[in-house]
């Protein structure tokens, strides 16, 4: 009886995930001749990416920008959920939720593009910093990495700041009194008390953002500027322009090892299950 | 328990009604220009077809989607004019009816028998044509330097100037630039110009597709931008009278487009009538004004159903002199090809 | 101290809706370019988005993609997430983990691996082939919040229902599915929101029909114009409209 109950799901994840994966991690061992795929046991696409420097610092752009982004978005959207769960009124505090991730429903193709009109040249940003007198001369934000950071992290900060949200209301004011009984000051208290508690739930949404940001292909393609290429960006050139599936895939496994690493550096504290 | 088994039932029924009807359909293979509405309605109206649209990026990834089809799926190709012949030693065209096609009022020079046709066939028709040269804002850039290459990477434009994001225009400009004309790009000749294309990527500020281009000019991101021309310039030139095109001293590069039916076709006379379309007086003037970008029309009697501003937007009366001082795109087989990809991509990531 | 974290909420909020705000305000701009100076208000690009008969269509695409995936994955999820809880499987530790891996995968990779299948097996690409990749991210997430959900309170009323002789699956759609109904929106309107709003998979796995993301992007590569915000803003309006909606009848009545 549970399997029958448990097949279905097991055999669609199989069929369309495993095999797929299987399929692709066959494919990154195929060269390409021409416009044919030649297929083999052939490890020179991954010798490719890792003594060309062009793939390999196309990884280390995106490792790069993805663990700025996860450490700025937590730093920023631990406090947000703080303020929200500490220090709003409770029958606010839902309202003030639903506020902060709001333009979480703006589509997302169109939030990158959103911000590309803010930080251009001649975007709002620059506009009312030049008409304040803060800066002489139009700051270069966008077409640049900070604004592929900047754009990750608004998105990254909202998914933070619920998820951090969900896990610091949970904890018992107890916990805090009892520490304060025993002497600690505020900043030990979170130090030493609020934050382990809290990790898990921190560890679990960082690790969420690793793996959202350094697969993402939108947010550095429309804010980029092609100044510098992800690894993302990457793949989908040697798909959509070279036509190189071979390539595509060795460097899909490249990234899905990325990905599999930071998964068990974060795994003691990670609850996928209670997301 | 009826309403459990129901609710997928519904939503399947949903998606049969939303799927395509059964009205006849043509799949074609094109570029961004020919998804203007305006230049497609017609065509269904006469015919009382759809038409389905599939844009695509660079010959490549172009030929690619088609190996992968099935024998077919596709009835039309809009592909670069120097990239016919791959098309056609692929297997992937049929051959055209060369007297049903009306290249006798063409532009002569983009007729481009040598390229359209392969041992005498006909396998496809030049639909449209400009330049890849510079384009730029003319109040903040000295329009007497743009007439030299050289000044791009004189240290004067630093920071100022955007790369169109293809590889074969630009680096066919960086070639001119070197005195090497496009036909003689070779694999040993590539070489040379890799230190150029690096010396132009350090001076620029950005390398950005067709919108971001024009974006970027239009909001005064940057001021020039290399590989642009009037399908870069005439759709903004509404809103911004100082954006203007010039082909320097070295040369620029001409692109051209070539329309066809793709080999397999499962309904090759709509496919004709719908490449007749494109090249017909009509047609012609809708794809040279369309959405995405503007281009000369290959059919000269197109002249006359486009209006007097947008034949001067297109610079029509400077023709003869334009085609006479641009060379064609360089034609690279498939090793030069991925040769100059992967140039560009470490360009892109340098 | 108190002082400080007002201020950063007001910094937070504003930070936050930046780009919304600056968004929806030159969706009015009377002019092409959706950039400082506002040159005037106009509604000539919602009335030009609203009569776009690829956008329409792409809109529709993407309810019923979103729709149709989220209804199979919870279906899926639920039924595994059910065995699972309640039977003692073998290796049911190893079946947890392959259902929620998908999780723990980039998007274009479950995109570029269906697309290497599909093209072997000679599959057409259409909305039911970036319906599965939908499926396939959301099955996790499905299987995840149900599982969660399931405890001992549920446990005793299915076996009371079992031991008045009820079949196995008339106890799973009329004591469990009901029992979890608070769950189970949760998990369907979570998935309707990533598919609807999923751009990578839907943009590698769908030919001719496309989804609202994909016509986005499109229209995003084909010309800067004030009608790209118009139709940011019109569905950041349905959308928020609906969150508010699915709050105030549904989340906060189930709670």
């Amino acid at each position: 009886m549970g399997w029958g109950l448990v097949a279905p799901a097991l055999l669609w994840t199989a069929a369309f995930f495993v095999l797929p994966f299987a399929a692709m991690v066959a494919l990154s061992f195929a060269h390409m001749e021409g416009r044919e795929v030649v297929r083999g046991f052939d490890p020179g696409n991954y010798i490719r990416i890792f003594t060309d420097w062009t793939m390999l610092k196309a990884l280390l752009n995106s490792l790069e920008i993805t663990v700025v982004v996860t450490v700025v978005s937590v730093v920023l959207a631990y406090p947000l959920a703080a303020i929200i769960a500490f220090r709003v009124p409770v029958r606010w505090q839902r309202l003030a939720l639903l506020l902060a991730v709001l333009p979480f429903w703006t589509s997302y193709v169109v939030r990158s593009y959103a911000w590309l009109l803010v930080l251009g040249q001649n975007g709002v940003v620059n506009k009312a910093l030049l008409s304040l007198g803060l800066i002489a001369e139009p700051l270069e934000i966008a077409a640049t990495r900070t604004a592929t950071v900047i754009g990750f992290v608004h998105f990254f900060v909202m998914l933070l700041t619920l998820t951090i949200y969900a896990n610091l209301i949970q904890l018992s004011p107890n916990y805090a009194r009892a520490a304060a009984d025993l002497g600690a000051g505020r900043w030990q208290t979170f130090r030493h008390v609020i934050l382990p508690l809290t990790l898990p739930g921190v560890v679990t949404g960082a690790f969420l953002t690793f793996v959202l940001c350094i697969g993402d292909y939108i947010t550095p393609q429309i804010l980029g500027g092609n100044a510098e290429l992800t690894l993302p960006q990457l793949i989908m050139l040697q798909m959509g322009r070279s036509g190189n599936f071979p390539l595509a895939s060795a460097l899909s496994v490249v990234l899905m090892a990325v990905v599999t690493l930071a998964y068990f550096a974060s795994s003691r504290w990670l609850r996928m299950d209670r997301v | 328990m009826a309403h459990k088994a129901t609710l997928p039932l519904t939503a399947l029924a949903l998606l049969a009604v939303a799927s395509p009807s059964f009205a006849q359909e043509l799949n074609a293979l094109v570029w961004c220009d020919h998804t203007d509405p305006a230049l497609i309605a017609p065509f269904e109206e006469k015919f009382g077809v759809t038409v389905n649209l599939k844009e695509y990026e660079g010959t490549a990834a172009g030929l690619q989607i088609l190996e992968q089809s099935q024998p077919g799926e596709w009835d039309v190709l809009v592909i670069d004019a120097v990239d016919v012949k791959r098309a056609v030693e692929g297997g992937f065209l049929a051959e055209l009816p060369a007297d049903q096609l009306p290249t006798d009022d063409f532009f002569p020079e983009v007729v481009m028998a040598e390229n359209n046709m392969v041992d005498g066939k006909t396998y496809a028709v030049t639909e449209k044509f400009g330049y890849n040269t510079i384009s730029y804002d003319k109040t903040k850039v000295d329009p007497a330097d743009m007439q030299d290459m050289a000044a791009l990477t004189s240290g004067k434009y630093d920071g100022r100037i955007g790369i169109y994001d293809y590889y074969l225009p630009v680096i066919g400009l960086v070639a001119l630039g070197q005195g090497v004309n496009t036909a003689d790009i070779t694999a040993d000749t590539l070489g040379t110009l890799k230190e150029p294309l690096m010396a132009l990527r350090a001076a620029s500020k950005q390398v950005s597709d067709v919108v971001s281009a024009q974006t970027a000019l239009a909001t005064g991101e940057v001021d020039i931008v290399v590989g642009g021309g009037e399908w870069l310039t005439a759709v903004l030139a509404a809103d911004n009278p100082n954006l203007d095109w010039t082909i320097p001293k070295q040369g620029g590069l001409r692109w051209a487009q070539s329309i066809g039916v793709v080999a397999g076709s499962t309904q090759p006379d709509l496919a004709l009538e719908f490449v007749k379309y494109i090249v017909s007086p009509e047609g012609q003037a809708r794809l040279a004004t369309s959405s995405c970008y503007w281009g000369m029309p290959a059919n000269a009697r197109a002249g006359d159903a486009l209006s007097v501003e947008q034949r001067e937007i297109l610079r029509w009366n400077e023709q003869p002199e334009f085609l006479k001082r641009a060379q064609l795109y360089p034609i690279p087989d498939a090793a030069l090809d991925t040769a100059m990809q992967d140039m560009w991509t470490e360009m892109l990531n340098q | 101290m108190r002082a400080l974290s007002w201020a950063y909420l007001a910094v937070a909020y504003a930070f936050v809706f930046l780009p919304v705000v600056v968004l929806v305000a030159f969706s009015f701009q009377d002019g092409r370019l959706p950039v400082p100076p506002f040159q005037g208000f106009t509604l000539e690009w919602y009335g030009r988005v609203l009569g776009e008969r690829d956008l329409m269509e792409a809109l529709v695409n993407s309810a019923l993609v979103a729709g149709v995936s989220s209804l199979i994955a919870l279906i899926l999820g639920f039924l595994a997430a059910h065995a699972l809880a309640r039977v003692r499987l073998p290796g049911s530790v190893l079946m947890r983990g392959v259902l929620i891996a998908p999780m723990t995968v980039s998007y274009l990779i479950i995109a570029l691996g269906l697309l290497t299948v599909f093209n072997q097996a000679g599959v057409r690409l259409s909305l039911w082939t970036a319906g599965v990749g939908h499926v396939v991210i959301n099955l996790p997430l499905c299987f995840a919040i149900t599982y969660a959900a399931m405890g001992d309170h549920q446990k005793n009323a299915e076996r009371a229902a079992r031991d008045l002789g009820a079949p196995e699956w008339k106890v799973l759609a009329l004591v469990s599915a009901p029992m979890l109904a608070a769950p189970l929106a949760a998990a369907f309107f979570l998935s309707v929101t990533f598919s609807w709003d999923e751009f990578i998979i839907a943009f590698l796995l769908t030919r001719f029909d496309v989804t609202l993301p994909v016509e986005i992007w499109s229209m995003l590569r084909s010309g800067i114009s004030p009608a790209t915000n118009a139709v940011g803003s019109l569905v950041f309006l349905v959308s928020v409209t609906l969150v508010v909606l699915l709050e105030v009848f549904v989340f906060r009545r189930v709670k």
